[in-house]
């Protein structure tokens, strides 16, 4: 492809979609959490002995403590928005190549009975952007089809 | 960190032209125009160089082993070398790692290359990678959130905290209108403050295009020499005291209490006798990679309680002319190639110190 | 370790990004003389009397700008060196196998990688003559060269 321009020389430009397949291994711990969601429905958090801190994303060691976390719970479904972004910038999907329609809403949502700042990443379903707010309440949907991905949760719906 | 072997200073440094679109030169030859600068800067040619540095993002240009492709710019030909990519910090990451290979006395003389051609890739796109797969990265949109912002607002009112934000904004363009190699001089007016963030799109939330850094193709070399070079070749050095860099776990950022900008600023304070940041910092130099977080992070480096950082904003003290002159080249709103830009940062705080803005390059006049 | 190596499993993803290369005024010449002129333009760097293919804007050993020495070198060559390419993945040019060379071309001091075309059996080795087959379609990379092709 060329790039010529007005009265310049003509200089040469390679345009191209880099497309690689790849392939990331859950390891047990992270399996647990996405079997949970795909299986049964749960969302499921692992603990910290020491401090007593619930993971989310679940990870095999307290990230503050380096200690092992083996203890699971199930948190939510229900729990309170944290932090939320309104998003109007479209950007690919690097998982997919395909960009995203906007504008729409991101949120962390603190998962109720979770200890520690573990807030739960997801969309949010909010046909009125402008009731979006820290403290509103949501509460987690599944989708129907569910193949063991973060896709397995839908949205987080608001609790009217 | 533990005293260094020897003392180490910056001798030179060069920057190619920012803009957002250097259709004409390809990777190398971008490199080779900061390369060139920084070595006629110190007086030197590659054959005085021990070791080169290269620095950029990855999946930004989607070229794989970029330092061996730019060693037709870099001058690296032969030599030993090390290709860093942290991020956006990959510039920082270059002035560190050759301020430790210089002070361990492994080398003499080093060369820091940090290099970006944005327009090549999808930067958005790119960063959304450093989300685990399994976890968010169908959620992230790059480094762009309105998360700052909402901070900023919550913390100092919606009016004053948008305010702010805007100012800083408008001080850092009109910086960069006084260097000449900036990407965006847009001549923001003052008398038009309320209108300016408006009228730009929005991005996320209450972060909107105006507020964001620039996606720019540049290069940085910066050259780093011992103690013993600087007296030999009677270079015109400014000495790097010191460095700190603080890591966090990626999935960890609601959990700590302090950001690590501020863990690193208290420790580097503390080293040096630093008790009062604000009166005994000359000029500051400050990766601000959008407005929001310039106001916020500018609150952590200075280890501010309550909103002296905001005031700092408010009452122009962080202008070229104020008490405290932040980011004089435009700083990163204003250019950003990722990998180089805070190699500029260095390059910039270096140029201050040996007090040779009045005589060379345009650079702030 | 702790856990149920069980829940472990592997899900399939991918990266797809898209991206763009400028090859710059010096590049560019050299490619829109392949692609309009069917010629083959090398730069000469007069200090260290190197002839580079493709061109570069400067020398890498002696920094010296080579964007005025301009050269023609043959379309014609040696072989350097060569491989036989029997995997197939999605990125190739052509369906394995087949023969990547390095080739010299009269005038260069360097050589390039192409693909080279070994008709009927005809086995390659370090030091054949081979020349340039340019495509019919004009094109913007370096497949304006088609092919190479063992000179008879």
């Amino acid at each position: 492809m060329s790039n010529k321009k007005e009265g310049g020389p003509e200089l040469i430009v390679s345009r191209q979609i880099l497309s690689i397949a790849q392939r990331f291994s859950t390891g047990p711990v992270m399996g647990r959490f996405l079997r949970e969601l795909r299986d049964n429905k749960r969302i499921m958090a692992n603990k910290c002995p020491k401090c007593g801190r619930h993971q989310l994303p679940p990870r095999e060691v307290c990230a503050l403590c380096s200690v092992e976390a083996t203890e699971w719970e199930e948190l939510g479904p229900e729990g309170a928005i944290r932090d939320y972004d309104i998003v109007y910038y479209s950007s690919p999907d690097p998982l997919t190549g395909e960009t995203r329609e906007t504008p729409y809403v991101l949120c962390w949502a603190q998962l109720d009975r979770t200890q520690g700042d573990a807030p739960l990443w997801h969309l949010l379903n909010a046909p009125d952007l402008s009731k979006v707010r820290r403290g509103l309440r949501v509460r987690v949907v599944f989708s129907e089809e569910r193949d063991g991905t973060m896709g397995d949760i839908k949205y987080f719906e608001i609790i009217e | 960190m533990k005293k260094k072997n020897r003392n180490v200073a910056i001798i030179g440094s060069g920057m190619s032209k920012f803009s957002s679109h250097r259709e004409e030169v390809n990777q190398p030859e971008l490199i080779h125009e900061a390369v060139v600068e920084a070595l006629e800067d110190a007086h030197l040619t590659m054959d005085d160089v021990d070791c080169v540095l290269h620095g950029n993002m990855e999946l930004f240009e989607m070229v794989h082993q970029p330092d061996m492709w730019h060693v037709l710019g870099t001058g690296a030909w032969g030599k030993p070398g090390v290709r860093l990519t942290t991020g956006g910090t990959t510039g920082a990451t270059l002035a560190c790692a050759a301020d430790n290979l210089v002070a361990s006395g492994l080398h003499d003389v080093v060369l820091a290359i940090g290099f970006e051609k944005l327009e090549e890739g999808h930067a958005t796109g790119g960063i959304t990678n450093m989300a685990d797969p399994l976890w968010g990265r169908s959620l992230q949109t790059g480094a762009l959130t309105g998360t700052a912002a909402q901070k900023l607002i919550e913390q100092f009112g919606e009016e004053r905290a948008k305010n702010a934000a805007i100012k800083m904004r408008i001080i850092m363009d009109e910086h960069a209108m006084r260097n000449e190699k900036a990407h965006r001089r847009l001549r923001l007016d003052r008398k038009y403050m309320k209108q300016i963030a408006t009228q730009t799109p929005p991005l996320v939330g209450e972060l909107r295009m105006i507020h964001m850094c620039s996606q720019s193709d540049g290069a940085c070399a910066v050259i780093f020499a011992s103690e013993d070079k600087v007296a030999q070749l009677g270079a015109n050095p400014a000495w790097v005291v010191d460095h700190e860099t603080v890591h966090r776990e990626e999935t960890l950022i609601f959990n700590s209490g302090k950001s690590t900008h501020r863990v690193a600023a208290e420790r580097l304070y503390a080293r040096n006798g630093i008790t009062d940041p604000i009166h005994q910092i000359d000029v500051f130099e400050m990766y601000d990679p959008s407005a929001w977080w310039g106001v916020d992070w500018l609150g952590d480096f200075l280890l501010c309680e309550s909103d002296e950082h905001v005031k700092m904003v408010e009452n122009d003290q962080i202008a070229i002319e104020g008490e405290f002159p932040l980011n004089p080249s435009g700083g990163v709103q204003a250019s950003n190639p990722i990998g180089a830009t805070a190699l500029v940062r260095v390059a910039e705080a270096a140029m201050q110190v040996v007090a040779r803005r009045a005589n060379t390059r345009c650079r702030v006049m | 370790m702790s856990g149920e190596t069980e829940y472990a499993y592997v899900v399939e993803g991918k990266m797809a990004l898209p991206y763009q290369y400028f090859a710059g005024a010096v590049g560019s010449k050299f490619l829109i003389a392949l692609r309009d002129e069917k010629r083959i333009l090398g730069v000469r760097c007069p200090k260290c009397e190197t002839t580079f293919v493709p061109p570069r804007q400067t020398c890498e050993r002696c920094f010296s700008d080579l964007t005025s020495h301009w050269v023609d070198v043959g379309s014609s060559g040696e072989i350097t060196g060569y491989t036989v390419i029997n995997y197939k993945e999605p990125y190739q040019p052509k369906e394995p196998p087949y023969v990547l060379a390095l080739i010299k071309l009269d005038g260069a001091d360097t050589p390039f990688a192409h693909i080279l075309n070994c008709a009927d059996g005809a086995q390659p080795a370090i030091g054949m003559r081979v020349r340039a087959v340019f495509s019919k379609e004009p094109k913007d990379n370096i497949l304006a060269i088609s092919h190479f092709e063992l000179e008879p």
